[in-house]
């Protein structure tokens, strides 16, 4: 979570330079070198904001993450050198309140202990699953269908009469026709007018390089902008997964939410997906549900929007009640790992103060 | 972990304001690193002297059927991690009050999807205390709203001297046992079984 968090948060500030957004936007060798890793690993969500605006923070950050010492000058080539005018723009952009709250909550002394450990593991991981998808994309459309089937689980065993048995679940067989495969070609502007249902955007955002689309066909697409080719599929899911179950096909990119990524990684004794507003443990041999480790509301937390419904109850774990008490002007609600403040009066969500997981 | 994204922030900031900047962009991230670190180490530190929501429902002997349930339809691990949920949880009573057979056909392993959301049904984000809820419900009129993280809505009224919880299908339950306190949440024992989503 924290890592994208802070791509955002500093995607936003070179959103809020325009020119040196643009400016910036030539120069992203960085984001390039990183982007393929990113999918392998995370689904490239939010990663590719900051590849986005700013030019070099995508590639940056996740080639950082392997080796810290080349990665840095890598980052600093991406946005390659401003001129006065834009470093003037770059001072006068303070971050806002949201933007500092994401540099208080990152936890770096917890963070070095693990890092090691963690790196030579997510390294191993990625290599894998670049090796697993490469096998998979030559017969990938047969694959959607429904990888698991050798496992013996009926997808959608309770499909309504009528209803096309895919991997994500029912859907009528109009729908279930237009799902497209990797490496077919789309129009495009193919998906305009389909957002991308709201719980997942956050996951899923647009790059340089690809965007993402929706159609109701029960997949989210991703598009390389250049070929107009799919290149990625995420099956959202009907009706939700449940232990012994295995998991539809397209499920091999690492892709729970960023806030929970230090508590849930790949390893190889257990994989973590997160779908349909809960993170499944699976066993990385069967691809079965082992466990279901954490439930998420699933609702839209976004700064600048309203608190959804159903949060009337102060909810904050006891440890921070001391530090966030309700007031006439803001209170304070806890929802899937993130503690936010929210106006009392407009019920705008107003910032993160803390991510607990 | 998240040293890296420090970096990757700095190093995200550095390649937009250029090497001159960069040191006011590290800034921020270097206060900001260190206090939430404290807050960490503050959290662990009180929530050890108790334990999980798990082990609390597992030492009651009010809720073996719930814990079952629990067990089958893996969430165990959610009930014993370091996120934070309410639980409504129906004592043994409520379960053996629900129709002939359906228990039963709950705890069947092709049942666990249903029984997961039945489950999810009861679970809401976050620590509510009764008082939580009591001065919710005197806020909003009457009453007030909990999105489960089964995707449905509870609502809590005020009933006589205790709560009530209905879900979106109109079933009621009173809370017999409030505020059982765990290390990563708070469980309210209820006398009726709620709906899933």
């Amino acid at each position: 979570m924290r890592k994208v968090f802070l791509m955002v948060g500093a995607a936003a500030l070179a959103a809020s330079m325009p020119a040196l957004a643009q400016k910036g936007g030539k120069g992203g060798g960085g984001g390039n070198g990183g982007g393929h890793a990113a999918h392998g690993q995370g689904g490239g969500g939010g990663g590719g904001k900051a590849a986005h605006g700013g030019g070099g923070g995508h590639g940056g950050g996740h080639a950082l993450a392997a080796k810290p010492a080349k990665a840095e000058p890598q980052a600093f080539h991406g946005g390659g050198k401003p001129q006065k005018m834009e470093r003037q723009a770059f001072r006068a952009a303070k971050p806002q309140k949201a933007e500092r709250q994401a540099f208080r909550a990152a936890k770096p002394q917890k963070a070095e202990r693990k890092f090691v450990q963690k790196a030579a593991k997510r390294d191993a991981r990625v290599q894998r699953d670049f090796a697993r998808s490469d096998v998979r994309r030559d017969d990938y459309r047969s694959a959607i269908t429904y990888a698991a089937a050798g496992a013996g689980y009926a997808a959608a065993q309770n499909c309504p009469p009528g209803l096309a048995k895919k991997g994500n679940g029912c859907m009528p067989p109009g729908q279930a026709r237009k799902a497209y495969g990797v490496g077919e070609r789309v129009e495009q502007n193919w998906f305009g007018g389909y957002d991308l249902p709201s719980r997942y955007s956050a996951f899923y955002t647009d790059t340089p390089q690809y965007y993402y689309g929706y159609d109701d066909s029960g997949y989210i697409y991703r598009v390389d902008r250049q070929t107009d080719l799919i290149s990625g599929l995420v099956p959202l899911l009907g009706g939700g997964f449940s232990v012994g179950q295995a998991l539809p096909a397209g499920y091999d990119v690492y892709n729970v939410p960023y806030q929970y990524r230090d508590d849930y990684y790949d390893t190889d004794e257990a994989y973590y997906r997160y779908g349909d507003d809960a993170i499944y443990e699976v066993d990385p041999q069967s691809g079965m549900i082992e466990s279901i480790v954490a439930l998420l509301g699933g609702d839209d937390f976004g700064i600048g929007q309203q608190l959804p419904s159903g949060y009337d109850a102060y909810n904050l774990p006891m440890e921070y009640r001391d530090e966030y008490q309700d007031t006439d002007e803001n209170m304070y609600r806890y929802a899937d790992g993130n503690i936010y403040e929210v106006d009392t009066k407009t019920q705008i969500i107003q910032a993160i103060m803390e991510m607990l997981v | 972990m998240r040293h890296l994204m420090v970096l990757a922030a700095f190093a995200a900031l550095a390649a937009c304001g250029g090497n001159g900047d960069g040191g006011n962009g590290q800034a921020p991230a270097a206060d900001g690193t260190a206090a939430s670190g404290n807050a960490a180490g503050g959290q662990a530190g009180k929530g050890a002297a108790k334990s999980s929501l798990l082990a609390s429902l597992a030492a009651s002997p009010d809720h073996a059927t719930l814990v079952q349930a629990i067990k089958s339809a893996g969430l165990e691990k959610t009930f014993s991690g370091a996120q934070p949920y309410t639980l409504f949880a129906p004592t043994e009573a409520a379960f053996q009050a629900l129709p002939g057979g359906t228990l039963d056909g709950l705890m069947k392993p092709e049942a666990k999807g249903q029984l997961t959301a039945l489950l999810t049904g009861h679970i809401v984000p976050g620590t509510v205390t009764a008082e939580d809820l009591t001065r919710a419900v005197e806020r909003g009129k009457g009453k007030a709203q909990l999105a489960t993280v089964g995707g449905a809505t509870l609502t809590v009224t005020r009933e006589g001297d205790g709560l009530e919880v209905a879900d979106a299908k109109g079933g009621k339950a009173r809370v017999m046992a409030a505020d059982g306190a765990a290390s990563n949440g708070v469980i309210h024992g209820i006398d009726k079984v709620l709906a899933g989503q």
